[in-house]
């Protein structure tokens, strides 16, 4: 068994009478690519925002390496390697893509506040951007603004950003979404390498079961604020109840 | 190349200003030294404004407490203009480290808001501590020392020789801010206008950022309210109202906000324009706005933003 990267206890959200969390028990282990399905409305993107730090649960505790961040701000919870993307291109659309991925470079190597030194001129921040870029494929156009390019290279450079700040556990919110065969190809490529290097554990929120079922090792489904199933993806099939309110017509084929 | 033409266009600029210093009338270096001045308050308005994202409405405030803190230590300390500059803009660096803490909690109308509340504030404080800030007669009758430094002393007293003292700041300030915008900071500044939520997830607190950024232009602002104080020699409350506060903004505005020379160029279009309609007719305000709503409409992004676009479309073509 792989040591417990994140662990969530008795995590509870309601947004008025809708629940989103109720008493949410898990823990990730590193190195484990998991999947988190379900239903629209299950609460799958909640979680992610209040793992992540953009919305305070009601109760519970979050831990990470074994150290409570339940109220840490995003920040420092990003610095202490949890990172995510998000599900519609979230860049700096009028910066080019050099400059994209130079903020969170220049964030996790703690540059950011230097104000008089040249950004461009610091051949360790040039590196390490340009080996992001190179991985994503984006590297011959590191001088576009990001607002330029296709959809499916700003969801290609979403998740650089996200990648670019060396996270531990990284969150990725639906990465496939919107992306043509070529990008969704070398997204799952990355994504693949980066777990077997040991660099990165995944967790992905993801709608296209193809995705689901090829890349993870566990997947665990919501549903209406509760987990309704946890395991691989072979047991998670198999289970009559996420077959009932989700898997149903998908799997039966 | 296009860092070459950069520097052909400011050495040019440089001459420029060294020969107006040398050969000009009594008037054309008042107004070239306003231009110079407006420049530093509009250019550091622009850190917090085109490079942040954040509007403030209070900025004159600082440029107020730069020249009432030139103007005290002037009079009850020391007349040295290096010292008295510097203590103009600590002092706005202080206040703006006291007020940003409060606003930077707010972004967009908010913040704007606030700016303006803690800018009236400063204002009534000035116009009501009679005892320290003279009241709505304000400071008069600054004299400008000598810069003594140590075994010889530089004199400003005339307009001519003060100019140069102006100058250097000015081409400080320039170079300053130019090399925050190429900077690890001016990037994050960036981010944050573009994105402030993925800046905050790529690790950086971002209200400390804001908080930096409102500090450095305020500053500036003191620094500018510093030369203008030593250049009229008094000052009043109103370089605390609102409606100056205005100034920076519009400045910003006309040159182009996301440009490094917008500033410059609206503070020139600013006070040469100011200086030409007030000949004519007291409504100055009435036809600068209709020259402003022309320039708002007609050219995007500004003066220089518009003008780069058009000579980039001029030289694409084969």
């Amino acid at each position: 068994m792989n040591p417990t990267l994140l662990e969530v206890r008795d995590l509870n959200k309601a947004f008025g009478t809708v629940v989103t969390a109720r008493n949410l028990n898990f823990s990730l282990q590193s190195g484990v690519i998991t999947s988190i399905i379900g239903p629209n409305g299950a609460g799958k993107s909640t979680l992610i925002n209040i793992l992540t730090g953009l919305i305070a649960p009601d109760s519970g505790e979050i831990l990470f390496h074994g150290r409570d961040i339940t109220r840490e701000p995003i920040a420092r919870r990003v610095r202490w390697g949890l990172c995510r993307s998000f599900q519609v291109a979230n860049v700096f659309g009028h910066l080019s893509l050099f400059e994209n991925i130079a903020i969170p470079v220049l964030a996790v190597t703690r540059k950011a506040t230097s104000f008089l030194r040249s950004t461009v001129r610091d051949k360790d921040v040039r590196r390490e951007v340009e080996s992001v870029l190179n991985r994503i494929g984006l590297l011959k156009q590191s001088h576009v603004r990001a607002g330029a390019l296709s959809h499916g290279d700003q969801r290609l450079l979403e998740v650089g950003i996200a990648l670019a700040a060396k996270p531990s556990m990284l969150f990725l919110d639906e990465p496939t979404a919107g992306m043509n065969p070529v990008e969704r190809t070398r997204i799952l490529q990355n994504i693949r390498e980066l777990s077997d290097g040991g660099e990165v554990t995944f967790a992905i929120v993801e709608h296209d079961m193809d995705v689901v079922f090829s890349l993870s090792e566990r997947v665990i489904v919501l549903h209406r604020g509760q987990i309704i199933g946890d395991g691989t993806p072979e047991q998670v099939k198999a289970s009559p109840q996420v077959r009932e309110v989700y898997l149903g017509e998908e799997v039966a084929e | 190349m296009n860092r070459y033409r950069t520097y052909i266009a400011a050495v040019l600029v440089l001459c420029v200003l060294v020969g107006i210093g040398l050969f000009s009338s009594r008037f054309v270096l008042y107004l070239t030294m306003r231009v110079m001045i407006l420049s530093i308050f509009a250019m550091g308005y622009n850190i917090l404004f085109g490079r942040t994202g954040l509007l403030s409405f209070g900025h004159a405030a600082f440029y107020a407490v730069g020249a009432y803190g030139t103007a005290l230590c002037s009079m009850h300390l020391h007349t040295h203009p290096l010292l008295v500059i510097l203590a103009g803009a600590a002092a706005a660096a202080l206040f703006a480290v006291i007020i940003g803490f409060f606003c930077v909690r707010h972004t967009e109308i908010y913040f704007a808001m606030l700016t303006l509340a803690f800018g009236m504030l400063v204002f009534s404080l000035m116009w009501n501590w009679r005892t320290v800030t003279g009241g709505d007669d304000g400071l008069s009758g600054i004299v400008r020392g000598s810069i003594s430094l140590g075994f010889f002393a530089i004199p400003i007293m005339k307009d001519s020789q003060y100019y140069f003292f102006v100058l250097f700041c000015f081409a400080v300030s320039v170079l300053l801010i130019h090399r925050i915008y190429q900077s690890p900071f001016g990037l994050i500044l960036a981010g944050i206008r573009e994105n402030h939520i993925r800046t905050e997830f790529a690790g950086l607190g971002v209200k400390r950022y804001r908080l930096a950024a409102f500090v450095v232009s305020g500053t500036f602002a003191g620094l500018a309210g510093s030369l203008g104080l030593l250049l009229e020699s008094n000052v009043t409350p109103f370089a605390a109202h609102w409606s100056h506060s205005a100034e920076p903004v519009l400045v910003s505005l006309m040159g182009g906000l996301e440009t490094f020379s917008g500033p410059i160029v609206g503070s020139v279009l600013f006070v040469v324009l100011r200086e030409l309609i007030e000949r004519f007719t007291h409504n100055w305000m009435l036809w600068f706005g209709l020259i402003l709503l022309a320039i708002i409409m007609g050219f995007r992004g500004g003066v220089v933003g518009a003008t780069s676009v058009l000579l980039k479309r001029f030289s694409e073509r084969p």
